[in-house]
């Protein structure tokens, strides 16, 4: 298609390129799929298919592991999808402690090269043994280290990003990070990264409102509370014994007085959040933000759905929840029970709170997601003018956002 | 095409599509999402559900994988990997869309000769000639096609260790045949099925009651797929299956067996039929430390382990992928600075020395076995 950049538009491949990590019941048939799939393997590569898309008029999704659950990867108005997957270099300047990456990279990958020469990612997703770089950033998500480091992008200094415009490289990070690449492709990152240092989990049997003091008393560098049901539903797919109480586990390089071998069990199971899958087979997901001193309160009002539910810890006092209810992907029920999601949010904003992301399906969510929108839809339309990257997400428009707005009123 | 084994429609609704199974070598040297774990299982519901009539290249891109387990090694929602590969294909065999042009050839290659090399079976046995072998014994040598055929020297070794220890045991020669793995593999149960009724027949006339092999395919397909086999056929299942290397370190550990030192250094590549599917990673380390080696790890070992490029007859198939897979390892390998490699695989060895081109040498563990073996006790054990 363009000479010399990996291509294919084979049926196979564009259809195994037009999802990601979510099921949802229903809207599946409104989407498109890709009409073909690049692998860029340099900068240039990305360039000459962003000319190709604009000449064409065809829409551009970036796509990293996608791993992602929001629909940011799914090609809804088709286009060619632009995998990350060839680009995954990357430097590190043990000097300057920067990270300097390709959006392909795997976080673990990275993270194993970075432990060689002492130092340790500031930041990771608890997806690290397969999400990107660009995934991530462009996601503007939190997990691990959050509680010390807060989101990607307070950790990312530099972009350099590709638009119809050409290459840019940029430390308003704001344009980019959780913008699913609705505004350019990232093609190069520079990220913190901190000198390692021996760390310990330890576990903690308290309830929600104790598990907030606690984690905001000390200064910790990441802690994550897992609920009853929530334990009790990995127990039963991990063969694990946990006992199924409500538990924190704060990892610190300071010595607390929590159960270690227990806080390392569950530490160390931190990359298989999903693993209880199996239970449905099938999952039903929510996934919210609020302020830390509604948990309590949001786990009592969501109590009554059987959902387990994880939560990371953030800093400013805020914490991410999740929470799944394992139902099968195959039973007419199914559909209906995504009300979870939808209620789940519900209460959250009722609660201060409001959506871990935008993408697809929560695109209307955006203008409580960001605080500058007005500033980033004016964006959008001068980098982008006919909405070729990245369609349909993060900004709100046709079918999918009509319907997702419909589901919230019930 | 329908999709109906039960394992396959139950599993991929369990996959999260998290990719942490892109550790896979197919996929590391493709890089499309057709060739990953992920995007197999994908296919397959894809399949289930109506949404996708895999075309003959999509059922090219499910082959292009050797089986060799390490997606299953790190999968987020623990799905028998290994199975449902295995058992997809036999679904596109029954569905007409496989085997594949080179294993259906093999296949009828097989059925005529009992292997898949399309030699004759009168010569299975010729690699044995000055060997004397009882008609009967609880013990039979189980060579394989591959040893019996292109790395003989392997059989050989296997045979003169087993005489020096002084070991009663029994060769079945021309009766022997394949052991069926290339056809579980590759979705071709029936002939496998064939293959296990005449080796079972042989084994019981002779007396057996312990199989060795030094082929670690034929290893987990005798003690893995056999057993299973055995129940679904009713046949009673009552043999014991080891691999060489576990008859070497009971000699070992028994006191009946010493060595002359090296001090080489030397790095073990698991072969996946050894480690990631029937889980024996320490004896063959254990017993090269005791023959005086310095083993060093390459950076992909044990469950990690990354696969030879050989297997699930993608050498057979996709000769350019195996060895782009094989180089992989041997880079791995040379960055040891071993000495050579050792493994536990006549296909293992045989692949590995053709993707290294000489630049580093393997040898199978057998043959130094065989050449340091000093018996204590050569009474019969
Ligand atoms: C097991 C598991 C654990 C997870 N844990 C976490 C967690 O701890 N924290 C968290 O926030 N999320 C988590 N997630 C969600 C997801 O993994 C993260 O959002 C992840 O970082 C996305 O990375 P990716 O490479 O998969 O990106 P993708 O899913 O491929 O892409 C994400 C978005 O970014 C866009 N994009 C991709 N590459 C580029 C680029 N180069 N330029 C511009 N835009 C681009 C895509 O179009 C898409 O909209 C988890 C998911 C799983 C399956
Ligand atoms: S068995 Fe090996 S080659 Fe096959 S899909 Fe899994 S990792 Fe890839
Ligand atoms: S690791 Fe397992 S659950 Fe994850 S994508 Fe691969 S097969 Fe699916």
């Amino acid at each position: 298609m363009i000479e010399g950049v990996p291509f294919r538009d084979d049926f196979l491949e564009r259809y195994l390129c037009s999802h990601d990590v979510s099921s949802p019941p229903l809207i599946k048939r409104f989407f498109k799929i890709a009409d073909g799939v690049f692998q860029p393997e340099k900068e240039e590569d990305v360039l000459r298919i962003l000319k190709f898309a604009e000449k064409k008029k065809i829409p551009v999704i970036p796509r990293g592991a996608a791993t992602s659950g929001y629909g940011g990867v799914i090609p809804v108005r088709g286009g060619f999808v632009v995998d990350f997957t060839r680009m995954d270099r990357f430097e590190i300047d043990e000097d300057g402690r920067i990270l300097v990456s390709e959006p392909g990279a795997v976080w673990w990958d990275i993270e194993r090269e970075l432990n060689k020469k002492g130092l340790t990612l500031r930041v990771y997703p608890t997806s690290a043994f397969s999400s990107t770089v660009g995934g991530w950033i462009a996601q503007n998500g939190y997990g691990v280290g959050s509680l010390a480091y807060g989101s990607i992008a307070e950790n990312v200094t530099r972009l350099r990003v590709a638009d119809f415009r050409g290459v840019n490289e940029t430390e308003n990070i704001h344009l980019y990070a959780g913008l699913e690449g609705t505004t350019g492709m990232i093609t190069k990152a520079w990220i913190e990264v901190k000198e390692f240092e021996e760390m310990q989990a330890y576990a903690f049997h308290v309830s929600p409102e104790k598990a907030v003091k606690l984690v905001f008393s000390s200064d910790s560098y990441s802690a994550l509370f897992l609920d009853e049901k929530y334990i009790r539903m990995k127990n039963s797919v991990h063969s694990t014994q946990i006992p199924e109480k409500d538990t924190l586990v704060v990892v610190s390089k300071k010595k607390l007085d929590g159960d270690e071998s227990l806080g390392n069990e569950i530490w160390e199971a931190r990359f298989y959040p999903m693993k209880i899958k199996r239970l449905g087979p099938g999952i039903i997901p929510a996934e919210v933000i609020i302020p830390s001193e509604r948990l309590s309160e949001y786990l009592q009002r969501i109590s009554g759905w059987n959902a387990g539910s994880e939560v990371w810890f953030i800093k400013e006092k805020l914490c991410a929840v999740l929470s799944f209810l394992p139902w099968d992907e195959r039973k007419a029920s199914y559909t209906y029970q995504w009300r979870f999601a939808v209620k789940a949010l519900k209460t959250a904003k009722k609660l201060g709170g409001r959506s871990y992301s935008s993408g697809l399906y929560l695109s209307r969510e955006s203008k409580e997601i960001f605080p500058g929108y007005n500033e980033l839809l004016r964006f959008k339309k001068e980098v982008d003018p006919h909405n070729l990257l990245n369609p349909v997400k993060v900004f709100p428009s046709g079918i999918i956002s009509k319907i997702m707005a419909l589901a919230g009123v019930f | 095409m329908k999709m109906d084994n039960s394992l396959v429609n139950n599993e991929v609704f369990v996959c999260v599509q998290c990719h942490y199974c892109r550790v896979c070598p197919a996929y590391s040297v493709l890089k499309w999402e057709s060739v990953s774990p992920r995007g197999r299982i994908y296919m397959l519901k894809g399949i289930i559900k109506g949404e996708i009539e895999p075309d003959g290249e999509a059922v090219e891109d499910f082959y292009k994988c050797t089986t060799c387990g390490a997606c299953e090694a790190v999968c987020q929602t623990s799905i028998p990997l290994i199975d449902v590969w295995e058992r997809a294909r036999a679904e596109f065999v029954n569905s007409g869309k496989a085997p594949l042009p080179v294993h259906k050839k093999l296949r009828d290659v097989a059925k005529k000769n009992g292997n898949p090399y399309g030699e004759k079976r009168g010569e299975r046995g010729r690699w044995a000639e000055g060997y004397e072998f009882k008609s009967g014994a609880e013990m039979i040598y189980f060579a394989g096609c591959t040893a019996s055929y292109r790395m003989t020297e392997l059989a050989r070794s296997t045979v003169e260790f087993l005489n020096k220890m002084g070991i009663d045991f029994t060769y079945a020669e021309e009766d022997e045949h394949c052991c069926g793995s290339p056809f579980l593999r590759t979705g071709q149960r029936d002939i496998a099925y064939q293959f296990f009724r005449k080796n079972y027949e042989e084994w019981r006339e002779r007396g057996v009651k312990t199989i060795v092999t030094t082929c670690s395919g034929c290893y987990r397909t005798i003690a893995k797929d056999y057993p299973e086999i055995a129940r679904e056929l009713g046949y009673k299942w009552d043999f014991k299956v080891i691999h060489t290397v576990h008859l070497i370190k009971e000699l070992v550990d028994g006191g009946k067996l010493e060595f002359e030192k090296s001090n080489d250094r030397v790095t073990f590549h698991d072969p996946c039929h050894l480690g990631r599917h029937m889980k024996v990673y320490d004896e063959p380390r254990e017993i090269l430390r005791k023959m005086g080696y310095e083993v060093v790890e390459m950076e992909h070992t044990k469950e990690e382990s990354l696969c030879c490029g050989a297997g699930g007859g993608v050498k057979s198939q996709f000769k350019d992928l195996a060895m782009e897979i094989g180089k992989i390892r041997i880079d791995e390998a040379l960055k040891t600075d071993a000495d050579f490699v050792v493994s536990a695989c006549p296909f293992c060895k045989l692949h590995l020395n053709q993707a290294g081109e000489g630049k580093i040498h393997v040898r199978d563990i057998v043959e130094l076995v065989n050449e340091r073996a000093k018996p204590l006790n050569t009474g019969k054990t």
